[in-house]
């Protein structure tokens, strides 16, 4: 579904990311871990274009991401996106923050959008406010509604970058379930997280980046347990330690 | 003595107020050009793409960099000279929106590009194009910061209306002038002329203010 071949991204003089390889299957859960630096955002920004790669190749759906002449459009609407900072649209309510794209995009009619984003929020558990405005949600009813802003695109992909990082620990538990929900549900996901509780219960793959490289690859529970990399065991004792 | 003046100043009124109506006319229609204009080549200045940024960059340093009073004069004198022949009316309010334009791209273009990077981003992941982006997204969020300044703006432009009457046309000022032949007390004339311009102005005058207070406020209590 997502292939990345030989990758490479500078940023000026930084080599953000260096001769990235990488597959990930329909329904898969890919976890990206490692320290801050280390590429872990750039490489899931290349996947629909927030970033250009300077070399390699990147398909998406059998998408040419790398080729200049790839219609974006398309691409970016089957592949949703949340983010950090969640990035709601402040002047809209939260039913309008989920059926823009829809509509403007996909051309749906303004009732059927508003069916199914009514559905996407109920699924997130925030329906009570598709009428409220993002100020005036706290910051894990921000983030669900990003989510369920991503989903009503219907996309192939959804990718998440650090959407707990910026949540109040009593916040982080409420986004979690919604991804765990979804990965269930078998959605292909790409998730930068620390959240390594996240990745034993739904992931597939755990990645551990450093310096722009993918330093490890494997499943959850062989990651956790049996990393094969000094430099992944050193990382993972700084973060499960507390 | 001022008895008589002021029975004249009556009498001249209608003249006064038909000066008046050619002001308005020329700053109406150079504030709707202005504001198009001033919208149009904004929103594009905040693409950052070199080449048309640094054309526009160097129409609004021109513009703000020169009186507008040489300005006129150029579309006014000079450009007869290269065949392009315009009447009074037609050279003002083209001018006016030369002029305008300059300002109002630089205030919008400010506002688009205060606004976060991430909205750009969720809306690029959202599919939308760069219209749609700029449409649904970016510039309303972008009237906050603009139209304060905007508002003031068009007081400034109004004001700076006065200036037209040096290339003949009679406008408000102008029937100050030819009045104030008539009738010595400049006072008493010019007054009324800078009376005529404060009824106009201040109510824009007072929404800037508002507008400006609104947003202060706002962003306390964020």
């Amino acid at each position: 579904m997502i292939s990345f071949r030989k990758v490479n991204k500078w940023f000026g003089p930084l080599h953000v990311l260096r001769d990235i390889d990488l597959e990930i299957d329909k329904s898969e859960v890919a976890v990206i871990c490692g320290p801050s630096g280390s590429g872990k955002s750039t490489l899931i920004r290349c996947i629909n274009r927030l970033e250009s790669i300077r070399s390699g190749e990147l398909y998406v759906d059998g998408i040419p991401v790398h080729d200049k002449k790839t219609n974006l459009i398309n691409l970016r609407a089957e592949v949703g996106f949340v983010f950090q900072q969640f990035n709601l649209y402040p002047h809209m309510t939260v039913l309008d923050n989920v059926t823009l794209a829809p509509v403007k995009v996909r051309k749906m009619s303004s009732a059927q959008a508003r069916k199914i984003g009514g559905e996407l929020l109920e699924k997130v558990g925030i329906h009570e406010k598709a009428d409220s405005y993002p100020a005036q949600l706290s910051g894990g009813q921000q983030q669900r509604v990003a989510i369920a802003r991503g989903l009503a695109m219907q996309p192939k992909i959804m990718l998440f970058d650090e959407p707990t990082s910026a949540l109040d620990p009593e916040m982080i538990n409420e986004v979690l379930e919604v991804m765990i929900q979804l990965a269930k549900d078998g959605m292909t996901m790409i998730v930068v997280t620390h959240e390594m509780g996240f990745a034993r219960e739904v992931g597939h793959k755990v990645i551990f980046m450093d310096e722009g490289q993918i330093v490890e690859t494997a499943p959850p529970d062989e990651f956790f347990d049996h990393c094969k990399r000094e430099r992944t065991r050193l990382f993972l004792s700084k973060i499960l330690t507390h | 003595m001022w008895g008589t003046y002021l029975e004249n100043l009556i009498e001249s009124l209608p003249f006064f107020l038909k000066g008046l109506w050619v002001t308005v006319q020329v700053s109406a229609l150079s504030l709707i050009i202005s504001t198009l204009g001033g919208f149009l080549l904004g929103i594009i200045r905040s693409t950052r793409i070199r080449t048309v940024n640094i054309a526009l960059a160097a129409y609004v340093d021109v513009i703000r960099g020169t009186p507008f009073l040489v300005q006129i004069f150029i579309v006014f004198f000079i450009l007869p000279e290269w065949g392009i022949q315009l009447e009074a009316f037609t050279s003002a309010v083209l001018s006016l929106s030369i002029y305008g334009t300059a300002y109002i791209c630089e205030i919008v273009y400010g506002g688009v590009v205060s606004i976060p990077k991430g909205q750009t981003e969720a809306a690029i992941s959202g599919g939308l194009t760069w219209p749609q982006q700029m449409r649904y997204v970016i510039v309303p969020q972008a009237l906050r910061p603009i139209l304060p300044p905007l508002v003031g703006q068009y007081v400034l432009l109004i004001k700076d209306t006065a200036v037209v009457s040096v290339i003949g046309l009679t406008d408000v000022t102008r029937v100050g002038w030819f009045t104030v032949q008539r009738i010595p007390e400049g006072i008493l004339v010019f007054g009324l002329v800078g009376l005529l311009y404060f009824f106009i102005c201040y109510p824009l005058v007072w929404l800037s203010n508002r507008l400006e207070t609104r947003l202060t406020t706002e962003k306390s209590t964020l």
